[in-house]
């Protein structure tokens, strides 16, 4: 064993170029950091400064993408570099980017500290980042803390507002809470097999050691993912949390924790529990795991959207709307995890990448205008508070009726294509329980257009009684809801490329994950 | 004699059960939170039974990964605990009730 240990010491396969785009994000947020405390209170620098790291990120990403097969794997398999790190990595730093874009009117309004959050905001990326790229345990549980830990924070960001403080205490406790759970199933998982690396865990599943802890293991972590994600029964702390928090601080929770929750979720069951021929065991695991998930979605997608009919805040709608979300994500999991072929698998986890794309886009835009219309103390997010105002603010109002229809799923906006490639890979699996689920999945979106039209007619039929002065929109809103608009529309109509994109780095031969052994 | 593989991970188990009804059970947030801290420990004592049993340093690695995690989280969390406390003067989370359905 100790030669072992040498041997791995001496070769720690140590290529920054594997991390690079989370290397630079780090080391920018610290750089800020650092900064803030020698000249405080800069919002204007501080968010450029952000920017400015967010696309040399970017851009350390796309030279990964030209060439996955140069760092297909790093740090004895630790990282991977693969579609689901790939695509998810990609709308993480899209969602950083237009929250610190969305964020500048509420940083000026609400005084709060601009250096602080933005570090916050990177540091919460950086943890998303290594959850979509850790090929091992470790990773993904880094990745998932340091990403909890920073959002738990930016829900409590307003100190003194009592909402804000709730929000913050129940997602904290709550959150760890599922942490705790969610380690457990890696303990035993680890336990079982003997390795805490996804690509060694899915080649021993048929042959582990403990089988009745792979199952106990599996169970536990799906319910620790199933609370980062918000799927039902885990979903409860999800209004609360949502309707308290920040009102750009819930977009963004909405959009990337969720995504980067989804991606790690991916990677564990569909990557590391798969179906092997043989083992009893991992057959029974992988069974169970479709069928728990498909039964969750059926429940997520019904729970989400018959509780966001009765909603009177426009947040704690969107809150199970986002529930709603995750349950047609789920759709499209169970379809990569019924998937008869490997090229299959990879394009219906592309599809489930482009679905949290479009969702994040389409949120993330709906939570710019929900920013300026809560104006100052971030309170007006009633239903009453839209009364009448379509035509006083046109911009507004038509802007948040496009992402209210591509949140429906209405023909030539995101929302649809989105829906139609995540629900196709279950649907030709032809087991009747995965059709059951889309079918209830379909039914459900036609039950959300009655709470996402209610909005749109609430803001131009129905009569408003007091004045109301039309918010001035900021030029970086302004940015971010141009970039939205065109991306609703872009992704709406020209899906194959995003597709494509995606999945060209699966075409490619991907080489053995572990390389140390 | 030795304690064997079984007897660490069924301490564990029962330990991770006290802490996860605990969560459940009590009302005060610090304690909740300690709560966590024993589920978190419990699963640690699973991780390196596990490394000893297999001859591998990687359990052993992961605990030290979950402590220093837990560190943040309990500096994070006392710190969200505390902004609760000034504003409401109770740390019951009971009291955390403004946004109901």
């Amino acid at each position: 064993m100790n030669t072992f240990l040498l041997a791995d010491l001496a070769n720690p396969n140590v290529v920054i170029q594997t991390v690079l785009p989370e290397m630079i994000l780090a080391v920018t947020g610290i750089f800020i950091m650092v900064y803030d405390s020698y000249v405080p209170g800069k919002q204007k620098v501080t968010a450029t400064l952000s920017l400015i790291g967010l696309a040399a990120s970017a851009v350390a990403l796309y030279m990964l993408w030209v060439e996955p097969l140069t760092f297909a794997s790093g740090f004895n398999g630790m990282i991977l570099t693969d579609v689901i790190r790939l695509s998810f990595t990609a709308v993480f730093i899209l969602v950083a980017a237009l929250t610190i874009l969305i964020s500048t009117v509420w940083v000026d309004n609400e005084k709060v500290p601009a250096g602080e959050y933005h570090v916050l905001v990177l540091f919460a990326t950086v943890g998303m980042m290594f959850m979509a790229s850790g090929n091992d345990m470790v990773i993904i549980f880094l990745g998932l803390e340091t990403l909890s830990i920073a959002t738990y924070v930016m829900a409590g960001m307003r100190k003194t507002d009592l909402r804000s403080n709730e929000s913050a205490m129940k997602y904290f406790i709550l959150g760890s809470y599922a942490s705790a759970f969610l380690l457990y199933g890696m303990a035993l998982i680890y336990g079982a097999t003997g390795s805490t690396n996804i690509t060694e865990i899915a080649a021993s599943v048929g042959s582990a050691t403990f089988p009745a802890l792979l199952l106990v293991g599996g169970a536990l972590l799906l319910i620790g993912f199933g609370f980062k994600v918000a799927t039902v029964p885990f979903h409860v702390w999800t209004p609360d949390v949502y309707e308290g928090a920040p009102t750009p601080i819930t977009g963004f929770m909405a959009a990337g924790p969720k995504a980067a929750g989804f991606a790690s979720f991916l990677r564990v069951f569909v990557l590391g529990f798969p179906l092997v021929a043989g083992g009893v065991a991992a057959q029974y695991l992988h069974e169970s795991w479709v069928t728990a998930l498909a039964v969750i979605a059926i429940l997520t997608t019904t729970v989400g959207n018959f509780a966001a009919i009765v909603q009177n805040n426009v947040k704690r709608m969107l809150a199970y709307s986002s529930i709603a979300h995750a349950g047609y994500a789920l759709v499209g999991f169970v379809g990569a995890g019924v998937a008869a072929t490997a090229a299959a698998r990879d394009e219906a986890i592309a599809a489930v990448a482009f679905y949290m794309l479009t969702y994040a886009i389409t949120n993330l835009g709906a939570f710019a205008v929900i920013t300026l219309l809560a104006r100052k103390n971030d309170r007006r997010t009633d239903f009453e508070d839209y009364n009448g105002i379509g035509f006083k603010s046109p911009v507004l109002s038509f802007t948040l009726s496009l992402f209210m229809l591509s949140l429906l799923g209405l023909p030539l906006t995101a929302g649809f294509i989105g829906k139609v490639l995540v629900f196709r890979p279950a649907l030709e699996a032809g087991q009747t329980l995965l059709t059951v689920m889309v079918v209830v999945a379909v039914v459900n979106t036609a039950v959300s257009a009655y709470y996402y039209l209610r909005l749109i007619v609430v803001m131009f039929f129905k009569e408003r009684n007091t004045d109301w002065i039309a918010p001035k929109i900021p030029a970086a809103v302004g940015v971010a809801l141009l970039v939205t608009v065109l991306g609703v529309f872009y992704f709406g109509l020209f899906s194959n490329n995003v597709i494509r994109a995606f999945t060209s780095v699966a075409e490619k031969p991907a080489v053995s994950a572990s390389n140390s052994k | 004699m030795e304690p064997s593989l079984e007897t660490y991970l069924a301490l564990s188990g029962i330990l991770f059960a006290i802490g996860s009804v605990g969560v459940i059970y009590k009302r005060n947030a610090i304690g909740m939170f300690m709560c966590i801290e024993l589920m978190l420990n419990a699963v640690n004592l699973s991780f390196v039974a596990f490394a000893r049993h297999y001859g591998d340093v990687t359990g052993q690695l992961f605990v030290f990964v979950v402590m220093a995690v837990a560190a943040c989280e309990a500096a994070v969390g006392l710190g969200i605990i505390i902004t609760f406390f000034r504003n409401r003067e109770s740390i019951d989370v009971d009291d955390a009730s403004i946004m109901r359905n």
